[in-house]
């Protein structure tokens, strides 16, 4: 999650998009996201004009220490990988390959 | 299929409402984006996460856990205290009635309580609370063990001829019957009683309350000694016989002199604490108000709890010696006494019941002035807060 937010760090995102992009369901995305917002992470925000006819989405983008703690995991993964050439990055629920952005 | 949908946002919606407040948030933010989610199984599938999560993050194992064991609690005490039917319609009248509304309470005043003051928001708090309705529900079915024995004429023997003696001015009853009727004004001045307990209780826990939970904690425990050591003195309510291996019948006893400071020292030294330990206002006239309603919570929640511990342990021992010759045992151990002297004791015991109605009214009041003053002392006592230090009346 911590990957796919800090692949566009600037930009809000929403819930279902970064569900596509983890491949996690929102049982499973959302108490992420709560736990990453809770550490200060993660802020959130509710959509200020929502789209005619449509209730107002919740939006999400890395704080500042998000991104500092996005960088770092995104680098030990990395250097992990070249430390380890024949072996692939383990992924498991909640756990997405180390974006570069 | 096409019901389905909206059934689930509905449902939905009405579950919003068992989040925690600081949590709602997250799930109205799932149920909103449902609508981005292609409909049929995607999007039921994207809800069904939103229904985990407000399982998950509404704690609705503990919450339903908490319920069944509290309506089990609440169904164990009624069957208990609900009359049999060989008992009087008069006299079972009166036990079905307290039955009755003691649950009303206990299952309306928490809602309502909940509605207008908030939910109780800390440990302190939710095990105060806990314990008050145990409390109560532990007093129905031994109170109503007390006024059956009280009102019951024995078959015969010698129970029948102390009875006699102890009756004789209102003629002579038939053996095995129920004598009287219900105090219908007793009854209704203990249900009363009982009320006021809950809803305090209730009040002084909520979130709006502002009663700090260190507050709560220190004056609960101040209260817990206070009962046990006037259980320790009067265990079978204002008797004055003695009952080894508890009290020896000394008016002078060491333990009748504890509890007597106690009585006033535990609410005392409860307010001074709870004025001490919360966060206060630099305005000093707001401290003192803040520290002055710690103190009278204290106050209050110590003398309270005291005079419930000592009624559940008195009446539910008056109970237990009716039902239990071991009990009766342990209580009058190595005084040899004839069977008339144990039903008259056992009698006395049952008659006294009433006393502790007094204690349930008379302690809080004196807890709630100790409480005042106590915190006054540490209004006197207590340095200023430092410029920008906290000032949140919340505090512990």
């Amino acid at each position: 999650v911590l990957a796919a937010l800090y692949a566009r760090p600037s930009e809000w995102q929403h819930g279902y998009i970064l569900a596509q992009q983890t491949g996690l369901k929102s049982g499973t995305l959302y108490p992420i996201l709560i736990r990453l917002a809770d550490r200060g992470l993660v802020e959130a925000c509710w959509q200020e004009e929502p789209a005619p006819g449509r209730p107002r989405r919740h939006l999400y983008r890395l704080t500042a220490e998000g991104l500092a703690s996005a960088a770092a995991a995104a680098e030990a993964s990395s250097a992990s990988v070249k430390e380890r050439p024949g072996a692939s990055p383990r992924r498991g629920r909640g756990v997405a390959a180390p974006a570069v952005p | 299929m096409s019901w389905l949908g909206p059934v689930a946002a509905a449902a939905g919606r009405g579950a919003l409402r068992l989040m925690p407040a600081a949590r709602r948030d997250w799930a109205e933010a799932i149920w909103a984006e449902a609508q981005e989610v292609p409909p049929g199984w995607p999007r039921l599938a994207w809800r069904a996460g939103g229904a985990v999560l407000i399982a998950k993050e509404g704690q609705m194992a503990r919450r339903i856990g908490i319920l069944v064991l509290g309506a089990a609690a609440a169904g164990a005490a009624a069957w208990a205290a609900w009359p049999e039917s060989s008992v009087p319609i008069s006299h079972g009248a009166a036990d079905q009635g307290d039955v009755i509304i003691t649950l009303t309470l206990l299952a309306c005043l928490p809602l309502l309580t909940r509605w207008l003051l908030g939910p109780p928001d800390s440990r302190a708090a939710r095990w105060l609370r806990a314990g008050c309705c145990a409390a109560i529900l532990a007093i129905m079915p031994a109170k109503a063990v007390t006024d059956m024995f009280v009102g019951a004429v024995p078959r015969g023997g010698i129970d029948l001829r102390t009875y006699d003696v102890g009756n004789s001015n209102g003629g002579l009853p038939v053996p095995g019957s129920v004598s009287g009727g219900p105090t219908w004004g007793g009854e209704i001045i203990i249900l009363f009683i009982t009320a006021c307990y809950l809803a305090v209780i209730l009040a002084l826990t909520a979130r709006r309350a502002s009663v700090t939970p260190a507050t709560l904690a220190v004056s609960a425990r101040a209260g817990l000694v206070l009962g046990l050591v006037m259980y320790a003195v009067d265990p079978l309510g204002g008797q004055k016989i003695a009952t080894d291996p508890w009290l020896h019948g000394s008016a002078t006893d060491p333990l009748v002199a504890l509890a007597w400071v106690l009585l006033f020292s535990a609410p005392f030294a409860a307010g001074a604490l709870a004025g001490k330990r919360c966060h206060v206002p630099d305005d000093p006239g707001q401290a003192s108000a803040a520290r002055a309603w710690q103190g009278f919570a204290a106050g209050l929640v110590s003398n309270g709890v005291g005079a419930l511990t000592v009624t559940v342990l008195g009446i539910g021992t008056t109970a237990l010696m009716l039902e239990s010759a071991l009990v009766r045992g342990w209580l009058y151990h190595g005084q040899h006494l004839t069977a008339s002297a144990v039903y008259g004791r056992e009698l006395n015991a049952s008659g006294a019941v009433a006393f502790y109605a007094l204690i349930c009214v008379v302690f809080p009041i004196i807890g709630l002035v100790m409480g005042l003053i106590g915190s006054g002392c540490a209004n006197v006592t207590s340095p200023r807060p430092a410029t920008g230090e906290p000032t949140a009346l919340r505090g512990g």
